[in-house]
């Protein structure tokens, strides 16, 4: 019962007009609602996918077919998250498609595109983000997911726990879970 | 506030600023916990740069075209959908208005040959009163008695009715009435005819 009334707190209904207003936008197929999301959000949405996913191309085919379901589904959208958390969700479930393809295919993915990052704050080193990124590969998805959503794109664990669909404090136990196996690993990669 | 190594892990899981600030003050302290945090901020760091942004003027287009052709997909496919209920519509109505114009039709077989199998049982009533009325006749063109007389002007009243009852139902032949109406004057003029060859066998055994 407890985890149930944690779980409704991590994911408070907050359906705006502006939610209403996008999901109608995309439901009838507006671009200008589709081009206001991409550049509102485009930038976070192709991190997202290309630390799920590993390279340039498939990010982009994550991002495009992530449109395109909002677009099919807008219409089924319920209001019990916020669009952007809604479609968030749907990024990472298109990630997870894909990497499963990928593994029907037993084909071994590009680790890396030629990219330039944009680095907040204290660049590090490369070699080092080659490392953690082989390290998150082998991670369970769940795992992966919220490291990314929190480590690298910044997201706080009630954000994250209404996009997974899971409380914030399972979002902070997850984290701590991965960040310790990562930092054995860590070790004796170091 | 100080803090134990056993506390230390609830610090990284907490992993809010107060807590971290708490952390690094006993890592000051703690050669073994200091270690732990390095690694455990180093991984942060590290992941804080592997946030990816790249232009691609491209991607946008793309999305906008697939999306329109999503759109143009999901709208064809809706009259498609209305096509076929409108084909489906009116194949069922052609195939009911088939169906009831055979079922009329068969209707209309049956009542013809119900209505000919009726005249087929009169004709053959009508040829059976004819045989009797022949019988009859030497006695009734010289009735030798009241009765007699009486009887061939009830015979002649009937036949009255006969006629006209015909004329009726040659002009409706589905009047089941009409014919319930002739049947009734046959069976009376049979009967008739039946009390006056009974009449002529009494007078010849007298």
């Amino acid at each position: 019962m407890a985890g149930v009334a944690a779980a409704l707190m991590a994911m408070p209904r907050i359906t705006t007009n502006d939610d209403l207003r996008l999901a109608k936008g995309c439901a009838e197929g507006d671009t200008t609602i589709f081009e206001e999301i991409y550049r509102d959000h485009s930038d976070r949405m192709k991190s997202i996918a290309y630390n799920h996913l590993g390279n340039v191309s498939d990010a982009e085919d994550a991002v495009q077919e992530t449109f395109l379901k909002v677009h099919r589904a807008a219409s089924t959208y319920n209001g019990e998250s916020a669009f952007t958390t809604w479609m968030y969700r749907v990024l990472i479930n298109t990630c997870y498609d894909a990497l499963r393809r990928r593994l029907r295919r037993i084909q071994e993915a590009p680790i890396d595109d030629v990219l330039t990052f944009e680095r907040a704050g204290a660049s590090v080193d490369d070699a080092k983000r080659m490392t953690l990124r082989k390290m998150l590969g082998e991670l369970p998805e769940q795992r992966r997911t919220v490291f990314i959503l929190f480590e690298v794109e910044g997201l706080s664990h009630a954000e994250i726990g209404r996009i997974l669909n899971i409380s914030e404090g399972n979002s902070k136990w997850i984290l701590f879970a991965t960040k310790k196996q990562l930092q054995e690993q860590w070790k004796n990669k170091s | 506030m100080t803090i134990h190594c056993d506390n230390f892990d609830d610090l990284l899981l907490e992993g809010d600023t107060f807590s971290m600030q708490i952390a690094a003050k006993h890592a000051k302290d703690c050669a073994s916990c200091a270690e732990k945090l390095a690694s455990w901020n180093e991984i942060s760091e590290t992941a804080r740069g592997m946030h990816a942004s790249w232009e691609n003027e491209m991607l946008w287009p793309r999305i906008k075209r697939a999306v329109g052709a999503e759109k143009q997909r999901s709208r064809s496919h809706v009259w498609q959908i209305a096509a076929a209920l409108l084909i489906f519509a009116v194949l069922g109505g052609l195939t009911w208005r088939a169906q009831e114009r055979a079922r009329k039709f068969d209707d209309v077989i049956m009542r013809e040959a119900a209505l000919e199998k009726v005249e087929q049982t009169e004709k053959e009533h009508i040829a059976a009163i004819n045989n009797l009325e022949k019988m009859a006749q030497p006695r009734l063109s010289d009735p030798s008695s009241p009765l007699l007389v009486s009887y061939k002007e009830k015979l002649m009243l009937l036949d009255d009715a006969i006629a006209e009852c015909q004329t009726n139902i040659d002009r409706n032949r589905q009047n089941a009435h009409l014919r319930r109406q002739l049947l009734a004057i046959y069976t009376e003029k049979q009967r008739t005819l039946q009390e006056v060859l009974r009449e002529e066998s009494h007078a010849s055994n007298q």
